[in-house]
């Protein structure tokens, strides 16, 4: 933090030297609205009508060379800076929690280039992900990176916590379909990645930058693999009895490589409760998703093996309209007041593993919280909804109606509540997140989830950042 | 009104329409978008922050044009909510000045731009010009009275120079909206009106949707409400207007206010396709998406980021390689204009160009 008087102002004028004076605040209303991003933390924080932790400066830079000397400033004076995207990160990254700059990214929101043939495009790092769909999308293309909150998050924001989106279980997360970045080093020096990711010329740095979460620097620019918009999307909605048989269907339909688009498995919890709320139907048992796309006849095809074996596991076909229905309501759940929201307490505590654990880390996770927290009234509820040949993620979620008021308890429960579900998945063998990243909720956890790896990043983060600037707190680093 | 103020709990911390949020979007300031102000308002009421000059300014840069809530699932009320927020800051006498002086218009002239002239005569149907139409682009209207005439459509005008009570709502002075609403709608009736056309979008949604839910004022049942270019569309496809076309490629402009009424953007496409033999092309922001260009109180409170929402959709067609601009709204007409040369592109009035292009 930098404190008011002559410093900060020097700071200010610096910094207004490189932007230029509209592209910077020190405004009151400006650093409140940035001190807290999507993590119910600083929310509940603001709720309760507590002071946050503030930015000092919120700086807008325009382009790779703005940020490189808004970083050169930073090291001079040895303040914090802190990559801001769409702020619609769950996990506190981008909170300044020891004051200093916010580069927010969104000024740098150009397309650069869409290459239809390689079926790339190449855009700024703080365009709006859904912005950016549209523009590929008037040449018949997609980036099949669909998060939730593509309408609010950025580019840069995709790759810096390696997120995932809803058609992932074909198309990869956001850091499957990257090609090429530009990165702007602590230091302030501007590299570009080689061109492609896919070679044998060397050691693959590229992919320190994914899952940095803004501590190794900031993407200024990056190349994503782009696909034709399918010509078919072909959705059916099945309900099992029993959560293990579908788990296995899923395991089967993605090890036989039948490529489906999604896999959207809710378990008995959710499909009682979310389904039921938002798309009104009343069933028990487990309610799933599938889909596939592309070519008509292929995805046709597809479809009819996956539905052979679903069919040995006893499911219900509950026919195509249920599955639309899910698909084209599937963000509904996000808007309030439908969503999770204030003055509940809530987290999602996602995790990813292997199929031979993913049951056990389940059911020990939801064990652990449901018992541990019964004096709560806690719910857990969960869906399984990336999918991968070797395993499966687990978007597994708590909720408590009925919080303490005072925000030192809620504080307090919230992390015992954490601390209990992120043991459980570390216990069987699940790492203690899958996209929604690291920032500062999980930062207490990376030591362990990595154990003797772990001295090895943090000597990659003291070599290239050696003066700690890089979003202080977040990803297991301190400052 | 608090039961408006209330969608602010729910939109502080929801960031589900950012993408089509204008004034973030060419501001790129997290403060300065639908859940940014919403955040403002509900921390001020927390204790988190007074209402003073930065606060405020933030308050009175929202548009209300209507961008958020055509794109909210749960339909919340956000323009309304802080339009409610602002006529609790402006009674207190905490809005900026620009605000009371703009009140202060109103109130003796019943008009922003201009001058207001009481309406005289009676026809079934009546085009409603208001105060953008009259005051800014008095040749527009009469251009659209032609039209009807030539359609066979005998209207008069009323409103002729009349705010509706937009402005006063968005500025946050309801009392004042409120009568404004009472002279719009004596005019309607005194004028023995069953069908009242608009010729923009911000009245219709003004007439259709603010006075009842922002005012309490109920649109009268046996008044049909109707917008100008559909109506024209219909006059044309029953061949009972006739269009010379003149071939020429434009970009079409959806007005602002457009996402309120989101049935006229086909027919008003299609009688720009009319007139230009082929239909218009497109901007990248459109229809349901379409940002706005003027007819909003931006214009006072924040003329810097007005500028910036009007230059926006012109580069935004020089971009798409368009050189002429094509759009029927007189408010949007007037913004684009005035920034149109220094662009490099032109405008079109479609309803001048209509009524120049009559057969
Ligand atoms: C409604 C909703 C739904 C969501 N659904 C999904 C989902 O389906 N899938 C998913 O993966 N996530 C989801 N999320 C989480 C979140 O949206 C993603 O993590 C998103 O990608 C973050 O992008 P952002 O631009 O908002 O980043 P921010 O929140 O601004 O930042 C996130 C982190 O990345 C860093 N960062 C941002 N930009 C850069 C940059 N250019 N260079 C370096 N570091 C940077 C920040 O410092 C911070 O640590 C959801 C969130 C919301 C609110
Ligand atoms: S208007 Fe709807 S989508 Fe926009 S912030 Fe409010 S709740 Fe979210």
């Amino acid at each position: 933090m930098v404190p008011r008087g002559l410093q900060f102002e020097m700071i200010r004028s610096e910094l207004a030297e490189i932007v230029g004076d509209a592209h910077i605040s020190t405004a009151e209303t400006d650093r409140l609205v940035y001190a807290t991003d999507w993590f119910w933390l600083p929310q509940m924080w603001l709720d309760r009508g507590q002071e946050p932790r503030k930015p000092d400066y919120i700086v807008r830079p325009g382009s790779a060379e703005e940020v490189s000397a808004v970083l050169k400033i930073a090291n001079a004076y040895r303040i914090p800076v802190i990559p801001w995207g769409g702020g619609s990160g769950s996990q506190g990254g981008a909170l300044s929690v020891f004051g200093g700059i916010i580069l927010d990214m969104k000024r740098l929101n150009r397309v650069i280039e869409i290459d239809e043939k390689s079926l790339t495009v190449t855009a700024e790092a703080g365009i709006n992900g859904k912005q950016l769909e549209w523009a590929v999308n008037e040449k018949g293309l997609m980036l099949p990176h669909y998060p939730a909150s593509a309408n609010c998050a950025t580019l840069g924001g995709y790759l810096a916590p390696r997120g995932t989106g809803t058609i992932s279980t074909k198309y990869g997360k956001a850091e499957d379909l990257v090609l090429r970045m530009q990165v702007v080093l602590p230091d302030g020096h501007i590299l570009r990645t080689p061109i492609v990711p896919q070679h044998a010329a060397g050691p693959d740095f590229f992919r320190l930058f994914l899952g940095s979460e803004g501590t190794f620097g900031v993407i200024t620019e990056a190349t994503m693999q782009l696909d034709y918009q399918p010509e078919a999307r072909l959705l059916r909605a099945l309900l099992f009895d029993d959560l293990t048989q579908a788990i296995e269907a899923g395991r089967q339909i993605m090890t036989r490589r039948l490529d489906p688009f999604v896999i959207r498995l809710y378990d008995p919890r959710s499909t009682a409760s979310r389904i039921r709320k938002i798309l009104g139907y009343e069933l028990q048992g487990a309610y799933m998703v599938i889909g596939f796309d592309g070519d008509p006849d292929l995805a046709a095809l597809q479809e009819e093996k996956a539905m052979d074996i679903i069919g040995r596991f006893g499911a219900r076909d509950l026919g195509r309209e249920p599955g639309e229905a899910w698909w084209n309501h599937r963000y509904d759940f996000y808007y309030p007041p439908q969503s999770l929201k204030l003055p509940w307490m809530y987290g999602t505590t996602e995790t990813v593993t292997t199929y031979d654990k993913i049951e056990r880390l389940y059911y020990a996770e939801k064990r652990a919280v449901e018992e541990g927290f019964a004096d709560w009234d806690i719910d857990f509820i969960g869906h399984f909804s990336h999918w991968f040949h070797w395993g499966v993620m687990v978007y597994t979620r708590f909720i408590i109606r009925n919080p303490p008021e005072d925000a030192t308890e809620a504080v307090r429960l919230h992390n015992r509540v954490w601390n209990t579900a992120m043991t459980a998945v570390m216990n069987h063998g699940g790492m203690v997140n899958e996209h929604h990243g690291v920032g500062l909720k999980l930062s207490r956890y990376m030591q362990r989830q990595y154990g003797d790896a772990w001295p090895l990043l943090e000597r990659i983060k003291k070599a290239l950042d050696p003066n700690g600037i890089m979003n202080p707190g977040k990803v297991g680093f301190g400052f | 009104m608090e039961s408006l103020i209330a969608a602010t709990e729910n939109c502080r911390y929801c960031l589900m329409c950012r993408h089509v949020a204008p004034v973030g979007h060419v501001m790129h300031d997290e403060a300065l978008t639908p859940h940014g102000i919403a955040l403002v308002v509900a921390s001020q009421k927390r204790g988190l922050l007074t209402w003073n000059a930065e606060s405020v300014a933030i308050l009175y840069a929202e548009p209300d044009a209507g961008n958020c809530r055509a794109h909210c699932v749960t339909n919340q009320p956000l323009p309304a909510a802080i339009a409610a927020v602002r006529a609790q800051v402006a009674r207190e006498g905490l809005a900026p000045t620009v605000a009371y002086e703009l009140r202060d218009r109103l109130r003796e002239q019943h008009s922003l731009f201009g001058t207001w002239q009481p309406a005289s005569g009676r026809s079934r149907t009546v085009l409603f010009v208001g105060d953008e139409g009259h005051n800014l682009r008095p040749d527009s209207t009469a251009a659209a009275l032609r039209l009807l005439e030539a359609a066979g459509i005998g209207a008069i005008p009323v409103g002729i120079g009349l705010s509706s009570g937009y402005f006063a709502s968005s500025l946050g002075f309801p009392a004042l909206a409120k009568s404004l609403a009472s002279k719009c709608l004596d005019e309607i009736r005194a004028a023995g009106a069953g069908r009242v056309l608009v010729l923009s979008p911000q009245e219709q949604f003004t007439f259709r949707q603010l006075y009842p839910e922002r005012l309490g004022v109920a649109w009268p049942d046996d008044v049909e409400l109707a917008d100008l270019s559909t109506v024209l569309t219909e006059a044309v496809n029953r061949r009972v207007l006739n269009i010379r076309s003149q071939p020429s490629p434009a970009a079409y402009v959806d007005p602002s206010h457009a996402v309120r009424v989101p049935e006229r953007f086909d027919p008003v496409r299609l009688l720009c396709a009319r007139l230009l033999g082929q239909p218009p092309s497109e901007l990248f922001w459109r229809r349901e998406r379409a940002h706005p260009v003027g007819s909003t109180a931006l214009q006072f409170t924040r003329p810097d980021i007005a500028e910036r929402l009007t230059r926006a959709r012109l580069k935004d067609a020089t971009a798409r390689g368009a050189v002429t601009v094509i759009c029927e709204e007189p408010a949007t007409l007037h913004a684009l204009e005035g920034h149109a040369e220094a662009c490099g592109v032109t405008v079109v009035d479609l309803y001048q160009a209509l009524a120049g292009a009559l057969c």
